[in-house]
């Protein structure tokens, strides 16, 4: 029966991305090659992030929250913009629309994030006769995470792909973009120095994530309206 | 071409077996996950003449449930967990002797009865709490010794964390949801290889010499008199019997007897007219059978020469009355000169010292003390004990119940004084005298702290003959104080052969795992199917626009009007 809640865990974990795959005109225009492109990135930049903070970072024996090393994994979290950077602008692409592009590309992203994160304490966890509820919040952060991941690819492909930008717009993107960019951060934050729970966090998450993908949205189809007269 | 092509297939050859191996390694991760690990010790098992009693299994693999179960429930696969403090001992007998069929039972014992418990025994409530528990122990143990029991039973005892668990197994059986493979709760799982029997169990006897000195001109060999206790041990679970007072008590008095002595005889001018032999015996409940091997090894002359043994068993929690058991008739010469002798020491310290003359039969193979063993053997014997009648085969031989907390080092240090006075008063012929010899205050006094430190260190190692291995520290630690006390120590290994047969597999670590049912699962699949069929039908709408949603289904059923 174990093997079962492995089984439904990994659906839930990386089910949505699946579906997002086929639900959405991506399967049609064939992106394949772009989401795996998108998701060779992240493992190099996952390879970088854990260089610098095994360089950089003290480890410390109790959990608290230390500011100053909560900045600078912030600060190394910025890799992940870089890398996202690379991903959108510097890898060629088949000639896909703006609009599937940065879709893709965070696809990529958010399912090369569940399985290096994700996977190994699935399966080894999942398989256990033990039950906890941890496996099922983990897949709910994983969707969580999925919408981030194609909210800061949308956010990113404006900042850096999309030459006119209403000027008004300019501020709230970069702002946006900063904020998906330091949930990190934000969350362990909330984990540690206010002591919130497992449960409590993946639903703050998964709100923040709704909220931002709305505000992304709107930004895109504002800044699309231009260019599309 | 060539070479490159064979450089390309040699890769990929060692990616497959790369991949192969990962693969194999990742499926034999098995951490351990579960929600506690307790310690347990198993019910012991053991044939006797070939019939098997006791628990005859170790692995366990079953839901937890409680005493609460709904009745009519089938229990054949399940452990009943039961706290002593609430033991229907009636329907446990009733299960046991009725043979039916259960998954386990783990019995939970008061932590006080552990012997790592490191609290002080000076709590009158908890020693009324031990009274109450420890005669229903006794029964149980009693009736899970004798009975043949086809499926495992374990000790535990409670902390914090297993009393939680069983809360919440109670909690789950007073609502009905009995717990099984549809319906979750907590699974107990031990895996314990399956029990082999033991091959050769052997039993160590140490015997320590004191040799008296002869008086100027004396040609004949001097008389000894023996002193003998048995320091193994039996009970319910051989991990945790201790036996404080059988036969703890008596080993140490032994100890401390010889100390005494061996103060006296070390200096030449008050070394008595008689040797004295100290003997630690093994095999005590299986009808004294490391005596009696030993006695067998006795030639003539040596068993002449032993006067008479005084044999100690059970002395250590009797408050004002001592039996002196004997086979010989009392009109023996000896046995009257050492009941007159300890009676006038007991008459001095306030106690009384009854005689108590039981037969021998020697049809009958059992030998319910062990100077009947000396009896059968042709050698006067009597022993001291606060035991008024003989026990029963494997009864009162040190199991659960018999902790550091039923001893009690006055007791001991009394009896230590009532034997070594009125040996000392014999020896060095001060009868019906005026003098105390280990006078309190005096360097020959009797060291409680002494005979305390013993008893501790008695109390926290089990001591089951067959699972104490041929140079067990303990032994070995023995056998190390009495050569301190003694002028000539000799160890003598035998095999415990016999009626008796015991099997391994004394400890284990449960794990106590908290389940989710199938019918959880399945109702988990059942809403993340409906989840990913909502997000799919929501992403096509949003992307694609509702008419594809329905066009997606609309489809096949077109085609099929095309064709027809």
């Amino acid at each position: 029966m174990t093997v079962f809640h492995f089984f439904n865990c990994a659906i839930l974990t990386f089910g949505p991305h699946a579906v997002y795959y086929s639900a959405t005109p991506l399967s049609e225009y064939d992106t394949l090659g772009t989401s795996i492109k998108a998701a060779l990135v992240y493992l190099g930049t996952a390879l970088v992030k854990l260089v610098c903070l095994a360089t950089f970072l003290n480890v410390s024996e109790n959990d608290n929250f230390d500011p100053s090393q909560e900045l600078l994994k912030a600060l190394i979290g910025f890799i992940d913009v870089a890398g996202l950077y690379f991903a959108l602008t510097q890898l060629t692409h088949r000639n896909i629309s703006q609009n599937h592009k940065f879709q893709a590309i965070g696809l990529g992203w958010a399912f090369a994030d569940s399985v290096l994160h994700r996977l190994a304490p699935l399966w080894v966890g999942a398989r256990g006769l033990e039950f906890t509820w941890d496996f099922i919040l983990q897949g709910i952060e994983a969707n969580a995470n999925l919408v981030f991941s194609i909210s800061l690819a949308a956010l990113g492909s404006l900042m850096w792909l999309r030459k006119n930008k209403p000027k008004t717009l300019i501020p709230i993107i970069y702002a946006c973009a900063g904020i998906v960019a330091t949930m990190p951060s934000i969350t362990s934050y909330l984990r540690r120095s206010l002591g919130w729970h497992f449960p409590k966090v993946v639903g703050f998450e998964l709100f923040t994530s709704l909220m931002m993908a709305i505000i992304s949205w709107q930004l895109f189809s504002a800044c699309q309206r231009p260019s599309s007269t | 071409m060539e070479s490159s092509k064979q450089g390309h297939r040699e890769v990929l050859e060692s990616m497959y077996s790369v991949i192969a191996l990962i693969f194999v390694l990742v499926a034999c991760v098995e951490l351990g996950d579960a929600a506690s690990a307790v310690d347990v010790y198993r019910l012991i098992q053991y044939d006797i003449s070939g019939v098997p009693l006791g628990s005859r299994f170790a692995s366990l693999n079953h839901h937890a449930s409680s005493m609460h179960f709904s009745p009519g429930a089938d229990l054949s696969r399940t452990v009943l967990v039961i706290p002593i403090r609430e033991l229907d001992l009636s329907f446990v007998k009733e299960y046991i002797s009725r043979r039916q069929p259960l998954g386990g039972l783990l019995f939970l014992l008061p932590q006080i009865f552990s012997f790592e418990n490191k609290e002080g025994t000076g709590d009158s409530d908890k020693h009324h709490e031990l009274e109450l528990h420890k005669n229903s122990l006794l029964e149980l143990e009693q009736s899970l010794v004798h009975a043949n029991i086809p499926y495992p039973v374990y000790f535990a005892f409670e902390d914090d964390n297993v009393n939680a668990i069983l809360a919440d197994i109670k909690r789950n059986d007073v609502s009905g949801q009995q717990a099984t493979a549809t319906t979750g709760g907590y699974k107990l799982v031990v895996s314990a290889a399956e029990p082999k029997k033991i091959a050769s169990p052997v039993i160590t006897n140490i015997q320590g010499w004191l040799y008296g000195s002869k008086a100027d001109g004396d040609t004949n060999q001097l008389p000894t008199i023996a002193i003998v206790a048995s320091y193994d041990t039996f009970g319910a679970a051989p991990a945790l019997s201790v036996g404080s007072d059988s036969n703890g008590s008596g080993a140490v008095a032994l100890l401390e007897i010889a100390r005494l002595f061996s103060i006296l005889y070390s200096n030449p001018k008050t070394r008595g007219r008689y040797n004295l032999l100290f003997g630690l015996t093994s095999g005590g409940p299986y009808n004294y059978n490391g005596t009696h091997k030993w006695l067998r090894g006795f030639d003539q002359r040596q068993r002449e020469t032993i006067d008479y043994a005084i044999c100690l068993n059970s002395i250590g929690s009797w408050d004002n009355e001592l039996y002196v058991h004997v086979s010989k008739p009392p009109e023996n010469a000896y046995i009257k000169q050492f009941f007159e002798g300890i009676s006038s020491v007991a008459e001095e310290l306030g106690v009384k010292v009854g005689l108590k003359h039981k037969k021998i039969n020697i049809s009958n193979s059992r030998v319910a003390w062990e100077h009947e063993q000396f009896s059968r053997h042709r050698m006067t014997a009597a022993t001291l004990s606060e035991l008024s009648v003989a026990s029963g085969l494997l009864e009162r031989t040190g199991g659960l119940s018999d902790g550091r907390h039923f001893v009690n080092e006055n007791s001991v240090a009394r009896a230590v004084k009532l034997v070594a006075e009125s040996l000392a008063r014999h020896i060095y012929g001060y009868q019906g005298k005026n003098i105390e010899i280990f006078a309190d205050g005096s360097s020959l006094a009797i060291n409680p702290s002494y005979i305390g430190s013993w008893l501790n260190l008695l109390s926290q190692t089990p001591r089951v003959a067959p699972f104490l291995l041929k140079n067990d520290p303990f032994v070995l630690a023995l056998k190390k104080e009495l050569t301190d006390h003694t002028d000539e120590v000799i160890m003598q290994t035998e095999v415990l052969e016999g009626m008796f047969t015991f099997y391994d597999s004394t400890k284990a670590t449960l794990n106590v795992y908290q389940v989710a049912s199938v019918t959880f699962d399945l109702l988990l699949l059942l809403v993340l199917g409906s989840y990913l069929i909502v997000l799919f039908s929501f992403l096509v709408i949003v992307t694609r626009g509702l008419d594809d949603l329905i066009s997606l289904f609309r489809r096949p059923s077109s085609r099929k009007v095309k064709t027809a």
